[in-house]
Protein backbone atom coordinates (compact mmCIF):
# COMPACT_ATOMS: atom_id res chain seq x y z
CA UNK A 1 0.00 0.00 0.00
CA UNK A 2 1.28 3.46 -0.83
CA UNK A 3 2.18 5.48 2.24
CA UNK A 4 3.98 8.53 0.95
CA UNK A 5 3.62 10.16 -2.43
CA UNK A 6 5.92 12.95 -3.48
CA UNK A 7 4.53 14.54 -6.59
CA UNK A 8 6.31 17.08 -8.77
CA UNK A 9 7.96 18.72 -5.80
CA UNK A 10 10.10 21.75 -6.50
CA UNK A 11 11.72 24.11 -4.08
CA UNK A 12 13.27 27.46 -4.87
CA UNK A 13 14.89 29.62 -2.24
CA UNK A 14 15.16 33.34 -2.65
CA UNK A 15 18.59 34.43 -1.50
CA UNK A 16 19.15 37.30 0.86
CA UNK A 17 19.67 40.70 -0.64
CA UNK A 18 23.20 41.13 -1.94
CA UNK A 19 23.73 37.42 -2.49
CA UNK A 20 23.52 35.77 -5.84
CA UNK A 21 24.45 32.58 -7.63
CA UNK A 22 25.50 31.87 -11.18
CA UNK A 23 23.38 29.25 -12.85
CA UNK A 24 24.35 28.32 -16.39
CA UNK A 25 26.20 31.58 -16.83
CA UNK A 26 23.34 33.75 -15.57
CA UNK A 27 23.33 35.60 -12.31
CA UNK A 28 20.22 35.19 -10.21
CA UNK A 29 19.08 35.56 -6.62
CA UNK A 30 16.88 32.49 -6.84
CA UNK A 31 18.33 29.16 -5.94
CA UNK A 32 16.51 26.12 -7.26
CA UNK A 33 17.20 23.32 -4.81
CA UNK A 34 14.70 20.70 -5.90
CA UNK A 35 13.83 20.50 -9.56
CA UNK A 36 10.77 18.27 -9.61
CA UNK A 37 10.87 15.14 -7.49
CA UNK A 38 8.44 12.24 -7.84
CA UNK A 39 8.64 9.31 -5.48
CA UNK A 40 6.27 6.84 -3.97
CA UNK A 41 6.95 4.83 -0.84
CA UNK A 42 5.14 1.71 0.34
CA UNK A 43 3.93 1.31 3.88
CA UNK A 44 6.68 -0.12 6.08
CA UNK A 45 9.36 0.50 3.49
CA UNK A 46 12.89 1.58 4.38
CA UNK A 47 14.22 4.04 1.81
CA UNK A 48 17.59 5.74 1.98
CA UNK A 49 18.30 8.94 0.15
CA UNK A 50 21.78 9.77 -1.11
CA UNK A 51 23.06 12.64 -3.19
CA UNK A 52 25.74 15.30 -3.33
CA UNK A 53 25.74 18.05 -0.73
CA UNK A 54 23.19 20.76 -1.36
CA UNK A 55 20.91 18.65 -3.57
CA UNK A 56 17.92 19.24 -1.34
CA UNK A 57 17.72 15.95 0.58
CA UNK A 58 17.07 17.65 3.89
CA UNK A 59 14.58 20.04 2.33
CA UNK A 60 12.66 17.08 0.98
CA UNK A 61 12.58 15.61 4.47
CA UNK A 62 11.38 18.91 5.90
CA UNK A 63 8.51 18.91 3.43
CA UNK A 64 7.39 15.41 4.35
CA UNK A 65 7.64 16.45 7.99
CA UNK A 66 5.50 19.50 7.31
CA UNK A 67 8.29 21.88 8.33
CA UNK A 68 8.66 23.45 4.89
CA UNK A 69 6.28 23.99 2.01
CA UNK A 70 7.14 23.05 -1.58
CA UNK A 71 7.29 25.84 -4.15
CA UNK A 72 5.41 23.57 -6.53
CA UNK A 73 3.93 20.08 -6.30
CA UNK A 74 2.78 18.37 -3.13
CA UNK A 75 3.60 15.65 -0.63
CA UNK A 76 0.89 13.21 0.47
CA UNK A 77 0.80 10.82 3.38
CA UNK A 78 -2.06 8.31 3.12
CA UNK A 79 -3.43 10.45 0.32
CA UNK A 80 -3.59 13.62 2.42
CA UNK A 81 -1.51 16.64 1.45
CA UNK A 82 0.93 17.77 4.15
CA UNK A 83 0.65 21.37 5.32
CA UNK A 84 2.05 21.28 8.85
CA UNK A 85 3.77 18.80 11.20
CA UNK A 86 1.34 15.99 11.77
CA UNK A 87 1.08 13.18 14.32
CA UNK A 88 2.02 10.58 11.74
CA UNK A 89 5.61 11.74 11.25
CA UNK A 90 8.61 11.95 13.54
CA UNK A 91 12.01 13.45 12.84
CA UNK A 92 15.53 12.46 13.92
CA UNK A 93 18.34 14.96 13.37
CA UNK A 94 22.07 14.60 12.93
CA UNK A 95 22.78 16.79 15.96
CA UNK A 96 20.35 14.85 18.19
CA UNK A 97 18.40 18.01 19.11
CA UNK A 98 17.68 16.81 22.64
CA UNK A 99 16.50 19.39 25.13
CA UNK A 100 19.57 19.88 27.33
CA UNK A 101 17.52 20.95 30.37
CA UNK A 102 15.55 17.73 30.39
CA UNK A 103 16.95 14.37 31.40
CA UNK A 104 16.83 11.42 29.00
CA UNK A 105 13.51 10.11 30.29
CA UNK A 106 11.75 13.44 30.14
CA UNK A 107 13.19 14.11 26.70
CA UNK A 108 11.45 10.96 25.47
CA UNK A 109 8.33 11.98 27.37
CA UNK A 110 8.29 15.34 25.63
CA UNK A 111 6.85 13.91 22.42
CA UNK A 112 3.91 12.53 24.41
CA UNK A 113 3.61 15.55 26.66
CA UNK A 114 2.81 17.92 23.80
CA UNK A 115 0.18 15.45 22.65
CA UNK A 116 -1.55 15.55 26.00
CA UNK A 117 -0.79 11.98 27.14
CA UNK A 118 -1.19 11.53 30.92
CA UNK A 119 1.89 11.62 33.13
CA UNK A 120 1.81 7.95 34.15
CA UNK A 121 1.23 6.68 30.68
CA UNK A 122 4.03 8.71 29.13
CA UNK A 123 6.52 7.79 31.85
CA UNK A 124 5.76 4.10 31.34
CA UNK A 125 6.15 4.40 27.61
CA UNK A 126 9.35 6.45 27.83
CA UNK A 127 10.87 3.90 30.20
CA UNK A 128 9.92 1.08 27.87
CA UNK A 129 11.52 2.85 24.90
CA UNK A 130 14.72 3.67 26.77
CA UNK A 131 14.85 0.01 27.78
CA UNK A 132 14.49 -0.97 24.13
CA UNK A 133 17.71 0.94 23.40
CA UNK A 134 19.49 -0.42 26.46
CA UNK A 135 19.30 2.89 28.29
CA UNK A 136 17.00 1.90 31.16
CA UNK A 137 19.62 2.91 33.72
CA UNK A 138 20.27 6.29 32.14
CA UNK A 139 16.85 7.89 32.36
CA UNK A 140 17.96 10.49 34.90
CA UNK A 141 21.04 11.57 32.94
CA UNK A 142 21.11 14.87 31.15
CA UNK A 143 22.18 15.00 27.50
CA UNK A 144 25.55 16.53 28.35
CA UNK A 145 26.23 13.51 30.56
CA UNK A 146 25.65 11.05 27.71
CA UNK A 147 27.90 10.00 24.83
CA UNK A 148 26.93 10.89 21.26
CA UNK A 149 25.66 7.38 20.57
CA UNK A 150 23.54 7.40 23.70
CA UNK A 151 22.14 10.82 22.88
CA UNK A 152 21.13 9.66 19.43
CA UNK A 153 19.48 6.57 20.94
CA UNK A 154 17.47 8.85 23.22
CA UNK A 155 16.55 10.99 20.22
CA UNK A 156 15.36 7.95 18.28
CA UNK A 157 13.42 6.74 21.32
CA UNK A 158 11.82 10.19 21.51
CA UNK A 159 10.89 10.01 17.84
CA UNK A 160 9.35 6.57 18.30
CA UNK A 161 7.42 7.61 21.42
CA UNK A 162 4.55 9.00 19.41
CA UNK A 163 4.22 5.74 17.41
CA UNK A 164 4.97 7.49 14.12
CA UNK A 165 3.88 5.88 10.89
CA UNK A 166 6.62 7.74 9.05
CA UNK A 167 10.11 8.21 10.48
CA UNK A 168 12.32 10.86 8.89
CA UNK A 169 16.02 10.62 9.63
CA UNK A 170 18.46 13.29 8.51
CA UNK A 171 21.97 11.82 8.60
CA UNK A 172 21.33 10.58 12.13
CA UNK A 173 24.57 8.65 12.49
CA UNK A 174 26.93 10.98 10.62
CA UNK A 175 28.39 12.49 13.79
CA UNK A 176 29.13 9.14 15.43
CA UNK A 177 32.28 7.06 15.33
CA UNK A 178 32.35 4.03 13.03
CA UNK A 179 31.70 1.34 15.66
CA UNK A 180 28.84 3.19 17.28
CA UNK A 181 27.40 3.88 13.86
CA UNK A 182 27.29 0.19 12.91
CA UNK A 183 25.84 -0.69 16.28
CA UNK A 184 23.09 1.87 15.90
CA UNK A 185 22.34 0.82 12.34
CA UNK A 186 21.76 -2.73 13.56
CA UNK A 187 19.63 -1.49 16.47
CA UNK A 188 17.57 0.68 14.17
CA UNK A 189 16.88 -2.26 11.86
CA UNK A 190 16.02 -4.53 14.79
CA UNK A 191 13.43 -2.06 16.07
CA UNK A 192 12.14 -1.13 12.63
CA UNK A 193 11.53 -4.80 11.82
CA UNK A 194 9.21 -5.02 14.83
CA UNK A 195 7.16 -2.04 13.76
CA UNK A 196 5.49 -1.16 10.51
CA UNK A 197 7.12 2.24 10.26
CA UNK A 198 7.95 3.75 6.91
CA UNK A 199 11.46 5.20 7.09
CA UNK A 200 13.10 7.79 4.90
CA UNK A 201 16.75 8.03 5.81
CA UNK A 202 19.17 10.61 4.41
CA UNK A 203 22.85 9.72 4.42
CA UNK A 204 26.14 10.46 2.77
CA UNK A 205 27.52 6.99 3.35
CA UNK A 206 26.83 4.50 0.55
CA UNK A 207 27.55 1.56 2.86
CA UNK A 208 24.97 2.73 5.30
CA UNK A 209 22.46 3.41 2.56
CA UNK A 210 22.79 -0.10 1.11
CA UNK A 211 22.87 -1.90 4.46
CA UNK A 212 19.67 -0.32 5.75
CA UNK A 213 17.48 0.11 2.73
CA UNK A 214 14.90 -1.68 0.65
CA UNK A 215 15.62 0.95 -1.98
CA UNK A 216 18.39 3.49 -2.34
CA UNK A 217 17.26 6.70 -4.01
CA UNK A 218 20.13 8.53 -5.70
CA UNK A 219 19.63 12.22 -6.33
CA UNK A 220 21.39 14.49 -8.80
CA UNK A 221 23.38 17.61 -7.99
CA UNK A 222 21.38 20.79 -7.49
CA UNK A 223 18.66 21.31 -8.62
CA UNK A 224 18.04 17.87 -7.19
CA UNK A 225 15.92 15.34 -9.03
CA UNK A 226 15.90 11.58 -8.68
CA UNK A 227 18.60 10.12 -10.83
CA UNK A 228 18.25 6.46 -10.11
CA UNK A 229 16.59 4.08 -7.70
CA UNK A 230 18.60 1.01 -6.73
CA UNK A 231 16.56 -1.89 -5.35
CA UNK A 232 18.39 -3.67 -2.57
CA UNK A 233 17.02 -7.20 -2.54
CA UNK A 234 19.25 -8.49 0.20
CA UNK A 235 17.53 -10.81 2.66
CA UNK A 236 16.32 -9.58 6.06
CA UNK A 237 17.13 -9.63 8.92
CA UNK A 238 20.53 -8.44 7.81
CA UNK A 239 23.50 -9.42 9.89
CA UNK A 240 26.34 -6.96 10.30
CA UNK A 241 28.71 -9.18 8.33
CA UNK A 242 26.53 -8.94 5.25
CA UNK A 243 28.75 -6.00 4.38
CA UNK A 244 31.47 -8.37 3.23
CA UNK A 245 29.14 -10.48 1.04
CA UNK A 246 29.61 -10.23 -2.74
CA UNK A 247 25.89 -9.37 -3.31
CA UNK A 248 26.29 -6.45 -0.94
CA UNK A 249 29.25 -5.20 -2.89
CA UNK A 250 27.40 -5.55 -6.16
CA UNK A 251 24.59 -3.35 -4.84
CA UNK A 252 27.07 -0.98 -3.35
CA UNK A 253 28.82 -0.56 -6.71
CA UNK A 254 25.54 0.14 -8.49
CA UNK A 255 24.64 2.87 -6.02
CA UNK A 256 28.15 4.27 -6.06
CA UNK A 257 28.33 4.52 -9.85
CA UNK A 258 25.05 6.39 -9.92
CA UNK A 259 26.25 8.79 -7.29
CA UNK A 260 29.85 9.34 -8.39
CA UNK A 261 28.94 11.35 -11.51
CA UNK A 262 26.74 13.64 -9.50
CA UNK A 263 29.29 14.18 -6.77
CA UNK A 264 31.86 15.09 -9.41
CA UNK A 265 29.41 17.43 -11.09
CA UNK A 266 28.63 19.15 -7.80
CA UNK A 267 32.33 19.41 -7.05
CA UNK A 268 33.07 20.99 -10.44
CA UNK A 269 30.28 23.52 -9.97
CA UNK A 270 31.64 24.40 -6.56
CA UNK A 271 35.10 24.95 -8.03
CA UNK A 272 33.66 27.07 -10.83
CA UNK A 273 31.75 29.28 -8.44
CA UNK A 274 34.84 29.58 -6.27
CA UNK A 275 36.85 30.60 -9.33
CA UNK A 276 34.20 33.22 -10.14
CA UNK A 277 34.79 34.81 -6.76
CA UNK B 1 55.82 61.47 60.02
CA UNK B 2 58.23 60.00 57.52
CA UNK B 3 59.04 57.17 59.88
CA UNK B 4 55.36 56.43 60.27
CA UNK B 5 54.93 56.17 56.57
CA UNK B 6 57.79 53.78 56.22
CA UNK B 7 56.43 51.52 58.92
CA UNK B 8 53.03 51.69 57.28
CA UNK B 9 54.39 50.58 53.94
CA UNK B 10 56.39 47.97 55.73
CA UNK B 11 53.28 46.76 57.49
CA UNK B 12 51.26 46.72 54.33
CA UNK B 13 53.99 44.78 52.58
CA UNK B 14 54.10 42.23 55.38
CA UNK B 15 50.36 41.83 55.28
CA UNK B 16 50.45 41.35 51.55
CA UNK B 17 53.11 38.74 51.93
CA UNK B 18 51.15 36.96 54.62
CA UNK B 19 47.95 36.93 52.59
CA UNK B 20 49.85 35.79 49.54
CA UNK B 21 51.29 32.90 51.47
CA UNK B 22 47.89 32.07 52.86
CA UNK B 23 46.39 32.22 49.41
CA UNK B 24 49.07 29.92 48.09
CA UNK B 25 48.19 27.49 50.81
CA UNK B 26 44.54 27.82 49.95
CA UNK B 27 45.29 27.14 46.30
CA UNK B 28 47.02 23.89 47.06
CA UNK B 29 44.24 22.91 49.43
CA UNK B 30 41.72 23.65 46.66
CA UNK B 31 43.43 21.07 44.52
CA UNK B 32 43.28 18.57 47.32
CA UNK B 33 39.66 19.40 48.00
CA UNK B 34 38.74 19.14 44.36
CA UNK B 35 39.74 15.52 44.54
CA UNK B 36 38.00 14.86 47.84
CA UNK B 37 35.04 17.12 47.13
CA UNK B 38 34.24 17.46 50.80
CA UNK B 39 34.01 21.25 50.99
CA UNK B 40 31.98 23.01 48.31
CA UNK B 41 34.04 25.27 46.10
CA UNK B 42 32.11 28.38 47.11
CA UNK B 43 32.72 27.86 50.80
CA UNK B 44 36.34 27.27 50.02
CA UNK B 45 36.69 30.50 48.10
CA UNK B 46 34.94 32.24 50.98
CA UNK B 47 37.55 30.92 53.39
CA UNK B 48 40.33 31.94 51.02
CA UNK B 49 38.95 35.45 50.80
CA UNK B 50 38.45 35.91 54.51
CA UNK B 51 41.99 37.07 55.48
CA UNK B 52 41.76 40.21 53.32
CA UNK B 53 38.46 41.13 54.93
CA UNK B 54 40.01 40.63 58.36
CA UNK B 55 42.86 42.92 57.33
CA UNK B 56 40.41 45.58 56.21
CA UNK B 57 38.47 45.34 59.48
CA UNK B 58 41.66 45.56 61.54
CA UNK B 59 42.85 48.58 59.58
CA UNK B 60 39.49 50.24 60.11
CA UNK B 61 39.68 49.56 63.82
CA UNK B 62 43.30 50.56 64.36
CA UNK B 63 43.85 53.46 61.96
CA UNK B 64 41.48 55.91 63.75
CA UNK B 65 42.76 54.83 67.15
CA UNK B 66 46.41 55.52 66.38
CA UNK B 67 45.57 58.79 64.65
CA UNK B 68 46.14 57.76 61.04
CA UNK B 69 42.56 58.68 60.29
CA UNK B 70 40.30 61.21 61.91
CA UNK B 71 38.08 59.38 64.40
CA UNK B 72 35.36 61.94 63.77
CA UNK B 73 35.01 61.03 60.10
CA UNK B 74 36.18 57.44 60.48
CA UNK B 75 35.05 56.08 63.82
CA UNK B 76 36.63 52.69 64.61
CA UNK B 77 34.74 49.65 63.42
CA UNK B 78 33.80 48.64 66.95
CA UNK B 79 31.99 51.95 67.47
CA UNK B 80 30.16 51.47 64.20
CA UNK B 81 29.12 47.98 65.25
CA UNK B 82 27.87 49.28 68.59
CA UNK B 83 25.85 51.90 66.75
CA UNK B 84 24.50 49.25 64.38
CA UNK B 85 23.55 47.05 67.31
CA UNK B 86 21.70 49.98 68.89
CA UNK B 87 19.87 50.74 65.67
CA UNK B 88 18.84 47.12 65.21
CA UNK B 89 17.76 46.65 68.85
CA UNK B 90 15.67 49.81 68.85
CA UNK B 91 14.01 48.63 65.63
CA UNK B 92 15.06 51.75 63.74
CA UNK B 93 17.32 49.92 61.30
CA UNK B 94 14.87 47.09 60.67
CA UNK B 95 12.15 49.61 59.88
CA UNK B 96 14.39 51.45 57.43
CA UNK B 97 15.63 48.23 55.91
CA UNK B 98 12.12 46.97 55.49
CA UNK B 99 11.11 50.21 53.77
CA UNK B 100 14.01 49.98 51.34
CA UNK B 101 13.50 46.33 50.56
CA UNK B 102 9.75 46.74 50.09
CA UNK B 103 10.35 49.46 47.53
CA UNK B 104 13.03 47.65 45.60
CA UNK B 105 11.17 44.34 45.62
CA UNK B 106 7.95 45.97 44.45
CA UNK B 107 9.73 47.79 41.63
CA UNK B 108 11.66 44.69 40.69
CA UNK B 109 8.62 42.41 40.64
CA UNK B 110 6.74 44.90 38.47
CA UNK B 111 9.73 44.98 36.13
CA UNK B 112 9.73 41.17 35.93
CA UNK B 113 6.03 41.13 35.08
CA UNK B 114 6.58 43.58 32.25
CA UNK B 115 10.05 42.67 30.99
CA UNK B 116 9.95 38.90 30.72
CA UNK B 117 6.83 38.49 28.56
CA UNK B 118 7.90 41.49 26.52
CA UNK B 119 11.43 40.12 26.16
CA UNK B 120 10.13 36.72 25.08
CA UNK B 121 8.04 38.37 22.38
CA UNK B 122 10.80 40.70 21.25
CA UNK B 123 13.33 37.92 21.12
CA UNK B 124 11.06 35.56 19.25
CA UNK B 125 9.45 37.87 16.72
CA UNK B 126 12.07 39.85 14.88
CA UNK B 127 9.52 42.23 13.42
CA UNK B 128 8.41 43.18 16.90
CA UNK B 129 11.99 43.76 17.92
CA UNK B 130 12.79 45.82 14.84
CA UNK B 131 9.98 48.19 15.75
CA UNK B 132 10.73 48.39 19.45
CA UNK B 133 14.52 48.17 19.54
CA UNK B 134 15.32 51.85 19.05
CA UNK B 135 12.85 52.84 21.72
CA UNK B 136 14.29 50.31 24.15
CA UNK B 137 17.84 51.45 23.47
CA UNK B 138 16.86 55.09 23.92
CA UNK B 139 15.10 54.50 27.22
CA UNK B 140 17.75 52.14 28.45
CA UNK B 141 20.42 54.78 27.97
CA UNK B 142 18.46 57.35 29.89
CA UNK B 143 19.84 57.14 33.41
CA UNK B 144 17.30 56.23 36.06
CA UNK B 145 19.06 58.67 38.40
CA UNK B 146 18.62 61.49 35.93
CA UNK B 147 14.96 60.61 35.80
CA UNK B 148 14.49 60.69 39.56
CA UNK B 149 13.53 64.40 39.59
CA UNK B 150 10.98 63.60 36.90
CA UNK B 151 9.52 60.78 38.96
CA UNK B 152 9.38 63.01 42.02
CA UNK B 153 7.78 65.79 40.02
CA UNK B 154 5.10 63.56 38.58
CA UNK B 155 4.63 60.95 41.30
CA UNK B 156 5.43 62.96 44.41
CA UNK B 157 7.90 62.11 47.13
CA UNK B 158 5.87 59.16 48.38
CA UNK B 159 6.36 55.48 47.63
CA UNK B 160 5.39 55.75 43.98
CA UNK B 161 8.46 57.66 42.86
CA UNK B 162 10.81 55.22 44.59
CA UNK B 163 9.06 52.21 43.17
CA UNK B 164 9.18 53.87 39.78
CA UNK B 165 12.95 54.31 39.89
CA UNK B 166 13.59 50.72 40.98
CA UNK B 167 11.23 49.55 38.27
CA UNK B 168 13.04 51.63 35.69
CA UNK B 169 16.46 50.52 36.92
CA UNK B 170 15.71 46.81 36.69
CA UNK B 171 13.41 46.79 33.66
CA UNK B 172 16.03 47.22 30.96
CA UNK B 173 18.51 44.73 32.37
CA UNK B 174 15.76 42.14 32.54
CA UNK B 175 14.48 42.98 29.09
CA UNK B 176 17.84 42.99 27.32
CA UNK B 177 18.91 39.72 28.91
CA UNK B 178 15.61 38.03 28.15
CA UNK B 179 15.80 39.11 24.52
CA UNK B 180 19.34 37.86 24.11
CA UNK B 181 18.42 34.62 25.87
CA UNK B 182 15.52 33.98 23.52
CA UNK B 183 17.58 34.88 20.48
CA UNK B 184 20.28 32.42 21.41
CA UNK B 185 17.89 29.46 21.61
CA UNK B 186 19.24 26.80 19.26
CA UNK B 187 17.01 26.89 16.16
CA UNK B 188 17.43 23.14 15.83
CA UNK B 189 15.63 22.65 19.16
CA UNK B 190 12.76 24.74 17.86
CA UNK B 191 12.70 22.72 14.67
CA UNK B 192 12.71 19.48 16.67
CA UNK B 193 9.90 20.72 18.88
CA UNK B 194 7.85 21.78 15.89
CA UNK B 195 8.43 18.44 14.20
CA UNK B 196 6.78 16.83 17.22
CA UNK B 197 3.71 18.98 16.72
CA UNK B 198 4.42 21.44 19.54
CA UNK B 199 1.84 24.24 19.62
CA UNK B 200 2.97 27.88 19.67
CA UNK B 201 2.10 28.23 23.35
CA UNK B 202 3.92 25.02 24.28
CA UNK B 203 6.89 26.15 22.22
CA UNK B 204 7.16 29.20 24.49
CA UNK B 205 6.50 27.30 27.70
CA UNK B 206 8.50 24.17 27.08
CA UNK B 207 11.31 25.24 24.78
CA UNK B 208 11.94 28.98 24.53
CA UNK B 209 11.46 29.75 28.21
CA UNK B 210 13.59 26.94 29.66
CA UNK B 211 16.28 27.47 27.01
CA UNK B 212 16.56 31.14 27.88
CA UNK B 213 16.23 30.73 31.64
CA UNK B 214 19.99 30.99 32.31
CA UNK B 215 20.13 34.32 30.51
CA UNK B 216 16.99 35.52 32.28
CA UNK B 217 18.41 34.59 35.66
CA UNK B 218 21.64 36.45 34.83
CA UNK B 219 19.54 39.48 33.99
CA UNK B 220 17.67 39.02 37.25
CA UNK B 221 20.87 39.13 39.24
CA UNK B 222 21.95 42.38 37.63
CA UNK B 223 18.45 43.81 37.96
CA UNK B 224 18.15 43.04 41.66
CA UNK B 225 21.45 44.82 42.29
CA UNK B 226 20.38 47.78 40.19
CA UNK B 227 17.05 48.04 41.98
CA UNK B 228 18.77 48.05 45.38
CA UNK B 229 21.16 50.77 44.27
CA UNK B 230 18.41 52.84 42.76
CA UNK B 231 16.26 52.76 45.85
CA UNK B 232 19.15 53.92 48.05
CA UNK B 233 19.87 56.83 45.76
CA UNK B 234 16.21 57.79 45.69
CA UNK B 235 15.95 57.66 49.46
CA UNK B 236 18.95 59.92 49.83
CA UNK B 237 17.32 62.60 47.74
CA UNK B 238 13.75 62.53 48.90
CA UNK B 239 12.43 60.24 51.60
CA UNK B 240 11.52 60.02 55.25
CA UNK B 241 12.46 56.37 55.61
CA UNK B 242 14.73 53.71 54.16
CA UNK B 243 18.39 52.92 54.62
CA UNK B 244 19.38 55.55 52.07
CA UNK B 245 17.53 58.14 54.12
CA UNK B 246 19.18 56.85 57.32
CA UNK B 247 22.66 57.20 55.81
CA UNK B 248 22.02 60.64 54.40
CA UNK B 249 20.28 61.89 57.52
CA UNK B 250 22.95 60.53 59.87
CA UNK B 251 25.54 62.38 57.85
CA UNK B 252 23.58 65.63 58.09
CA UNK B 253 23.17 65.14 61.84
CA UNK B 254 26.84 64.20 62.19
CA UNK B 255 25.85 60.83 63.64
CA UNK B 256 28.77 59.32 61.79
CA UNK B 257 28.72 55.84 63.39
CA UNK B 258 25.07 55.51 62.37
CA UNK B 259 25.96 56.49 58.83
CA UNK B 260 28.56 53.74 58.63
CA UNK B 261 26.14 51.32 60.27
CA UNK B 262 23.72 52.00 57.42
CA UNK B 263 26.44 51.55 54.80
CA UNK B 264 27.59 48.27 56.35
CA UNK B 265 24.03 46.97 56.54
CA UNK B 266 23.61 47.66 52.84
CA UNK B 267 26.85 45.88 52.05
CA UNK B 268 25.75 42.84 54.00
CA UNK B 269 22.34 42.78 52.31
CA UNK B 270 24.00 43.15 48.90
CA UNK B 271 26.45 40.34 49.59
CA UNK B 272 23.74 38.03 50.86
CA UNK B 273 21.44 38.70 47.92
CA UNK B 274 24.29 38.28 45.47
CA UNK B 275 25.27 34.90 46.88
CA UNK B 276 21.69 33.68 46.70
CA UNK B 277 21.40 34.84 43.11
CA UNK B 278 24.71 33.33 42.10
CA UNK B 279 23.53 30.05 43.53
CA UNK B 280 20.25 30.40 41.68
CA UNK B 281 22.07 31.18 38.46
CA UNK B 282 24.21 28.12 38.87
CA UNK B 283 21.15 25.96 39.45
CA UNK B 284 19.37 27.41 36.44
CA UNK B 285 22.23 26.79 34.05
CA UNK B 286 23.32 23.44 35.41
CA UNK B 287 22.36 21.74 32.18
CA UNK B 288 24.69 23.94 30.16
CA UNK B 289 28.03 22.49 29.25
CA UNK B 290 30.01 25.25 30.85
CA UNK B 291 29.30 25.17 34.54
CA UNK B 292 31.40 28.14 35.53
CA UNK B 293 29.66 31.11 37.08
CA UNK B 294 31.62 34.11 38.21
CA UNK B 295 30.87 35.70 41.54
CA UNK B 296 30.35 39.15 40.14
Amino acid sequence: MEKIRIQGVRKTFRLKRGQSVTVQGKQTDELEVLGGVDLSMREGEFVTLVGPSGCGKSVLLDMIGGLAAPSAGAVYIDGEAIAKPGPKTAYVFQQYALFPWRNALSNVEYALEVRGVSKNERTDKAKYLLGLFGLAAFGDRYPNQLSGGMQQRVAIARALASDPEVLLMDEPFAALDAQTRELLQAELLRIWEKTNTTVLFVTHAIDEAVYLADRVVVMTARPGVIKEIVDIDLPRPRAANIRSAPEFNAHRRLAWEALADEVNKAQREMELSLAAI
Amino acid sequence: MKMERITMIDLAYKEKLVTRLENAECASSTERLAVKRKVPRQLNSFICGLPLIVVLCLAWEIAPRVGLLSPIFFPPLSEVLVAAKGLFLSGVMTAHLEASLRRSVTGFVLAVIVAIPLGLLMGRYSRFERVADLLVQTLRNTSQFALLPVFILTLGIGEASKIAITFYASLWLLLINTISGVKSVDPLLIKAARSMGTSDLDLFKKVVLPASTPAIVSGTRLAVKASLMAVIAAEMLAAQSGVGYLIQNSQLMMQVPNMYAGILTLTCVGLFVNYILVWLEKKASEWKVSRDTSLF
